[in-house]
């Protein structure tokens, strides 16, 4: 798809599955190291491809991730080498267009949110990453962050822990004696 | 009697009915709110209906589906971002007419020719559904292989322009589908000892990964994107104007069943090939095409809601999605215990009844949400992203942890979501990735079962490959899809054209 029928002029980070990011003809910062990357990351996979069973058979467990490995480390090599043909686009930088601090913050609480779910248990961490979360990106008051980041917890809760019955940790919250307490309620109104 | 009892079961249980209307008017939201796409939602939502009886599950989940591919129309006339690939050619006269100030007849019109090429394309998948399935029994195992990679093929050479990241990212994510134990033999692949790497990798982990924290953290770029207030007045179309524009319509629709009926092509490449014969056969538009052209938008939306019908006969009688949302969608399935492909029709023909009515049902909830609602609809979409990124993210966790359980889940997500965020910005395509985890056991199984019964004989397997008429048409347009990125083509073209010129 050519580049103006994208709807993204200023970056090129393929907004919505609609469109990939990327340029046509020139590369952005870092995308020589991703596709080097790609290409050790896939040299690994078939060398362990090659650790299943060898070229013992055509029907082998080994066959089909042998060929698929291959695929990808040649077409990896294949982009890799065209990547390194194309100029650099001048106008972006690394922290500004590709990896803002904004993201690294954020990546970073999902995988504090993932440290913390099970001993902490989900709603106190749900509470503290989306109240902390909303507070950074929207600069709004603690107030602001507080009501919107626990209103929403509370319906997210309710609908997912009641109405789709999804399992999640409990924690520091004894969650057991609420919904007993709230089937009651509702039971007996 | 059967097949109309299961037809009618949507229809005369309340439960379902609603579950289908809910998801309907969810899918419309989340496809027009910017930042949300019908493919984050359908992957987030699997992971929720896990626990839920196959019926209302998927009865939700079409309703998102349907909802979602109508509702990404909405982003595209209003801020000239197609929420799902199915709106992009609809940006491109939908967007013009809704700077003139005609946003409101843009959507009723979109309304209403996403209704009918939505029927139109159910039509033609409960009549042709039956007759594919039976002729997809007689297929041979190497038939089925082909098909898979054709699939992955077609989705990431249409969906990029680059052929090359498209077959690096289809086979990533057959490779994905691979980790785990070999179901036949039991022998360990890609676990790298981890014993934790046994059962694989939930694709749901995957899947919400490349398709809710990839996108969720690409929205981070935007978040000083001003709220654009909106201003819709009359949205009910004019009769006149509906009768005048029917029969692009019907022919948008037939363009897009039949496009979305091809393994691997689904709305997007539909709808621009619609907007492309509306082009073509449209003597006198109501304004240049570009400029906001009435039939600029008929045709396109008839054609992306008329192939979620086309799109759903090679899911349901040969299991091979047509793009990153049927991929989805047949996981879900999956999940739920069904098994997509011929035995489908064979062993649960009601299911297979059951799912047209839905879609029949979500379809009539498109009219009704479309045209209606117009007051909480602006207000929704002006949520601010600083608000919907966090919850996005949170619903991604809750998502992924509550299939299995399991914390590993969370960081397989947030791994795949970090991998996804960065092959966005570098132009690979996600789609790929999501057809190959999903087609990756119907290419093994199928590529051993073939080579098994040429005892092994790799010159047999090929000579077997010209021996059937079908497996040599898919062979060749398999060659012709390379070929077509090779300079080959171009050499040829520029030759010939010597040729005459002399």
């Amino acid at each position: 798809m050519q580049q103006q029928d994208r709807g993204d002029a200023d970056h090129h980070d393929g907004t919505a599955d609609a469109a990939p990011g990327g340029y046509g003809d020139r590369r952005r910062p870092g995308e020589l190291a991703f596709a080097l990357t790609m290409v050790a990351g896939s040299a690994v996979l078939v060398w362990n491809a090659y650790g299943i069973s060898g070229f013992s058979s055509m029907s082998s467990a080994g066959a089909v991730p042998l060929a698929l490995t291959a695929v990808m480390a040649l077409s990896a090599l294949v982009i890799a080498l065209q990547t390194l043909r194309r100029r650099r686009v001048a106008t972006e930088t690394l922290v500004r267009d590709i990896l803002p601090p904004m993201v690294i913050v954020l990546g970073l609480g999902l995988l504090a949110f993932g440290l913390l779910l099970e001993p902490l248990g989900f709603v106190p961490t749900a509470a503290l990453f989306l109240v902390g979360a909303i507070r950074i990106l929207a600069r709004c008051r603690w107030r602001v962050a507080l009501s919107v980041g626990l209103g929403s917890l509370l319906v997210i809760w309710l609908v997912f822990r009641l109405v789709f019955t999804v399992l999640l940790p409990p924690g520091l919250l004894p969650e057991a004696e609420l919904i007993g307490a709230l089937r009651a309620l509702m039971g007996g109104a | 009697m059967e097949t109309l009892l299961a037809f009618l079961t949507i229809f005369t249980q309340p439960e379902l009915l609603l579950l289908v209307g809910l998801g309907t008017f969810a899918g419309v939201y989340v496809g027009a709110i910017p930042g949300l796409s019908v493919t984050m939602a359908v992957s987030i939502l699997i992971s929720f209906t896990f626990s839920w009886p196959v019926y209302p599950a998927i009865a939700l989940m079409i309703g998102i589906y349907m909802g979602g591919v109508y509702g990404g129309s909405r982003t595209a006339i209003l801020l000239n971002i197609p929420g799902a690939p199915s709106a992009i050619a609809t940006a491109m006269d939908g967007y013009p007419m809704a700077q003139r100030g005609e946003a409101g007849e843009a959507i009723g019109i979109t309304t209403v020719m996403s209704f009918l090429g939505g029927f139109v394309g159910i039509a033609v998948l409960a009549l042709a559904a039956p007759y594919v399935s039976d002729f997809a029994l007689t297929f041979q195992p190497r038939d089925y292989m082909l098909l898979a990679v054709l699939g992955i093929l077609l989705v990431g050479s249409l969906s990029s322009g680059s052929l090359i990241k498209g077959i690096f990212a289809g086979a990533l994510g057959l490779v994905i589908g691979c980790v785990g134990m070999d179901p036949l033999t039991f022998d360990e692949r890609f676990t790298f000892g981890v014993p934790l790497l046994q059962s694989g990798i939930s694709f749901i982990a995957v899947m919400i990964g490349m398709f809710g924290v990839s996108e969720a953290l690409l929205q981070l770029h935007h978040l000083q994107a001003p709220v654009v207030r909106q201003k819709i007045d009359r949205i009910v179309p004019h009769w006149s104007s509906l009768r005048r524009h029917l029969p692009l319509s019907l022919q948008s629709s037939t363009i897009g069943v039949l496009i979305g009926a091809l393994p691997g092509t689904g709305g997007d490449i539909a709808a621009l090939m619609a907007y492309d014969h509306a082009k073509r056969v449209t003597r006198n538009p109501s304004r240049s095409f570009g400029t906001g052209a009435i039939e600029g938008l008929v045709a396109p939306e008839s054609a992306n809601n008329a192939a979620v019908g086309g799109a759903f006969i090679p899911m349901m009688t040969l299991g091979i999605p047509g793009d990153a949302v049927t991929a989805i969608m047949i996981g879900a399935l999956y999940i739920h215990g069904l098994n997509p492909g011929p035995m489908l029709m064979v062993d649960q023909p009601g299911m297979f009844w059951f799912i047209v009515g839905a879609l029949v049902m979500a379809n009539v909830f498109i009219l009704i949400f479309g045209l209606t609602g117009i007051r909480i609809f602006t207000k929704i979409v002006e949520i601010p992203r600083a608000f919907l990124i966090p919850l996005i993210l949170l619903l991604s966790i809750v998502g992924a942890y509550a299939v299995n359980n399991a914390v590993t889940d969370v960081y397989w997500m947030l791994g795949f979501g970090l991998l996804g965020y960065f092959m966005r910005h570098y132009g690979y395509p996600l789609g790929p990735v999501i057809l190959g985890v999903i087609l990756s056991r119907l290419l093994d199984d199928n590529w051993r079962r073939a080579i098994i019964s040429e005892r092994g004989d790799l010159g047999a397997f090929f000579g077997g490959l010209f021996s059937s008429p079908l497996s040599t048409v898919l062979l060749l347009v398999i060659v012709a899809i390379f070929v077509s990125q090779t300079p080959l083509p171009r050499l040829l073209a520029a030759r010939l054209h010597r040729h005459r010129a002399a």
